[in-house]
């Protein structure tokens, strides 16, 4: 099976004349996954499989992309989605561009969390840490000038986070079945976002501001605790961002300051990464991560959380890497170890393989209603 | 200072030091100097490339690259490299900024995650996707990076060839130091034979399929890496060069990396 022969630029090349280019492109994804300690009623071996479709289409000055995905699970009915996380028109002019649709940005410099992150929704149910986000329908501007980059954003409605399922993990055992909004417009209430972002030597730096609703909820009981309330406030912030990019040592900083349904809050996460080249008399990098990530914010699992972690890279012709991560908070109640490692397999696919383990000390703990969601999942990557 | 010693080894044992009185720093510098000049000018090109792995066992694996260079004009050349295959790397684009003196700016895209990364340049050791090509082998020559030795004439390739003994000036570099074959009527890089910290034989790397382009501009279409301490060989194939596209450095910025296709 060749992967090439599998994608169709030439296809789209002929169909559309000289002028223009695209490309498209499938990924298939099935997961396996085991929840070692599930409770009773719960699921114990999960499986999943999700299709990405990525598409472009360049004609003249203007860019079709469309970034679809799908993801269907045996038994967690919160994880099936169909999501357009980017579906937009972009027109190129100079010295900016233009977008109009479904897209997603990143904004942050921190690897455990990014607080600085608001533009996009997380995609929460897919398991994948912070990695997999929903499009943000909007309309976006991102201009180049010779002191930095300048992007506006105007997003024309709020996306709801996703959340596993009752008898899927991480779970609490409940579903998120209601979504309340402190701003009365809910759902359909717009967001403005602007961020500036500069580099100068070895240090980067941004700052961000955000007027709208919080992408983060606040996760209550309903009143008859049989089913969970995720509540959204309206938040005003203020991010900042730092990076010195030393060698071998990584400084990073991202802040956020503002407040949440009119109460003032800060967030912050700040970094430091030693990459030792060389590892064992090896061509390996080994990477050693700490973080401290602080947060007033009352939807944040704690006040402070530590992480600490080390990543290994073979360098090898498969691209094989080991990340070993352990997190927890202040007091030492509640912590999430974590271990992940891929590996391609050959040139159309690869293997990933995830785990996370979280205990909590008490009871009442944000971790403590997940602390039956341990789990190992494998996951092959097939591209085409 | 920690190849001083080194090197002063070697001679001893009579590993690379010529015994004749015909070295040359002064003559190194110029051979390297004109090589440099003969090919500045080119403003930029671009290329694909296809690279073959292949392991002491005869196993092979292929990545296919497509490269963009911006020639620098104060500063080191602008250099964008992206990523084709396999599938998993699909999209990834790097991007690097080389500094005559000092490290480079280099930032790499994340395209699941649409994360345009600072990243630190001090691996230049370190292999290029698992290649035999170190990250410095692949980055722009700058003269300023090496002091140089000339060392005598041979012949490679059959061609006449000046033979240049290239010493890094970075300490993070790999090589204790690089014996270069450059041919005497076209300045063109014939033969390079790259020495570990510990001094020795680590790599050679062979240049086949010259093409002259726009009338002076010599571009190699194979490039052949033997690792003789692991058995392990990278090829890498050049097609469709173009020169002086109209790129500006507008299309090497880091927010361009995000544009990218």
């Amino acid at each position: 099976m060749k992967p090439l022969s599998l994608s169709w630029p030439t296809a789209i090349l002929l169909t559309c004349g000289p002028a223009v280019s695209g490309e498209v492109n499938l990924t298939i994804s099935p997961q396996v996954s085991y929840f070692p300690s599930h409770a009773e009623g719960t699921i114990e071996y999960g499986k999943s499989v999700e299709l990405k479709l990525d598409a472009y289409h360049d004609f003249d000055a203007y860019r079709a992309e469309l970034e679809l995905i799908a993801r269907a699970d045996a038994d967690d009915k919160g994880r099936r989605l169909v999501e357009a996380r980017q579906a937009y028109l972009r027109r190129s002019f100079s010295n900016f561009d233009l977008y109009i649709g479904q897209r997603q940005t990143f904004w942050g410099k921190a690897e455990s969390r990014n607080v600085v992150d608001v533009i996009n929704q997380s995609d929460a149910a897919a398991n994948q840490g912070s990695e997999a986000k929903l499009g943000a329908p909007s309309l976006s501007l991102d201009g180049y000038f010779d002191f930095g980059d300048l992007q506006l954003w105007y997003i024309s409605r709020f996306r709801e986070r996703t959340f596993n399922d009752g008898n899927g993990h991480p779970s609490s055992g409940l579903n998120v079945t209601t979504s309340l909004y402190e701003r009365s417009e809910g759902k359909e209430a717009d967001d403005i976002a602007a961020r500036f972002s500069t580099f100068s030597g070895d240090w980067d730096f941004a700052v961000s501001g955000f007027q709208g609703t919080a992408r983060e909820p606040l996760i209550t009981p309903t009143q008859d605790s049989s089913a969970l309330n995720a509540t959204y406030m309206l938040q005003e912030t203020i991010g900042f961002e730092a990076q010195f990019t030393g060698d071998p040592t990584l400084l990073k900083w991202e802040s956020l300051h503002g407040t949440q349904s009119g109460a003032g809050f800060d967030a912050a996460v700040a970094g430091l990464e030693y990459t030792l080249y060389g590892a064992f008399g090896q061509v390996w990098d080994l990477g050693l991560i700490a973080e401290g990530q602080y947060d007033t914010r009352p939807q944040a699992a704690a006040e402070h959380f530590y992480s600490a972690g080390l990543r290994l890279v073979l360098n090898d012709a498969k691209d094989t890497s080991f990340l070993a991560l352990m997190s927890q908070d202040q007091k030492q109640e509640q912590s999430l170890i974590a271990f992940e490692a891929s590996r391609r397999l050959n040139d159309w696919s690869s293997l990933e393989l995830r785990s996370q383990f979280y205990d909590a000390k008490k009871s009442g703990l944000a971790f403590s209603g997940i602390a039956d969601d341990d789990v190992i999942s494998l996951t092959i990557n097939m591209f085409f | 200072m920690k190849f001083l010693p080194l090197i002063l080894i070697a001679g001893l044992t009579g590993l690379s030091l010529p015994s004749t009185a015909a070295a040359s720093p002064e003559k190194g510098l110029e051979i390297a100097t004109e090589l440099d000049k003969r090919d500045t000018g080119f403003k930029d090109s671009t290329s694909t490339m296809v690279m073959v792995l292949s392991d002491q066992h005869g196993q092979s694996t292929q990545r296919a690259i497509r490269n963009r260079t911006l020639e620098g004009s104060s500063e080191g050349d602008l250099s964008l490299v992206i990523f084709d295959s396999p599938g998993d790397v699909r999209g990834t684009a790097f991007l690097s900024h080389t500094k005559k003196a000092g490290s480079d700016d280099q930032w790499l895209f994340l395209p699941a995650l649409k994360r345009v990364k600072r990243i630190a340049s001090s691996n230049k050791a370190g292999p290029f996707m698992g290649s035999e090509f170190a990250y410095e082998d692949i980055s722009s020559q700058e003269v300023e990076k090496y002091t140089y030795n000339y060392l005598r004439d041979e012949k490679v390739n059959g061609l006449d060839c000046f033979l240049v003994e290239y010493d890094p000036v970075d300490r993070k570099s790999g090589y204790s130091r690089q014996l270069v074959w450059i041919d005497k009527k076209e300045y063109r890089l014939q033969k390079i034979e790259f020495y570990d910290r510990k001094n020795s034989l680590l790599k050679t790397l062979s240049y086949a399929d010259y093409n002259k382009f726009l009338g002076k501009y010599w571009r190699a279409d194979t490039l052949s890496m033997e690792n003789h301490q692991t058995g392990k060989k990278t090829q890498l194939q050049f097609s469709d060069w173009a020169f002086q596209t109209g790129m500006t450095e507008k299309d090497f910025q880091k927010n361009a990396l995000k544009r990218i296709k």
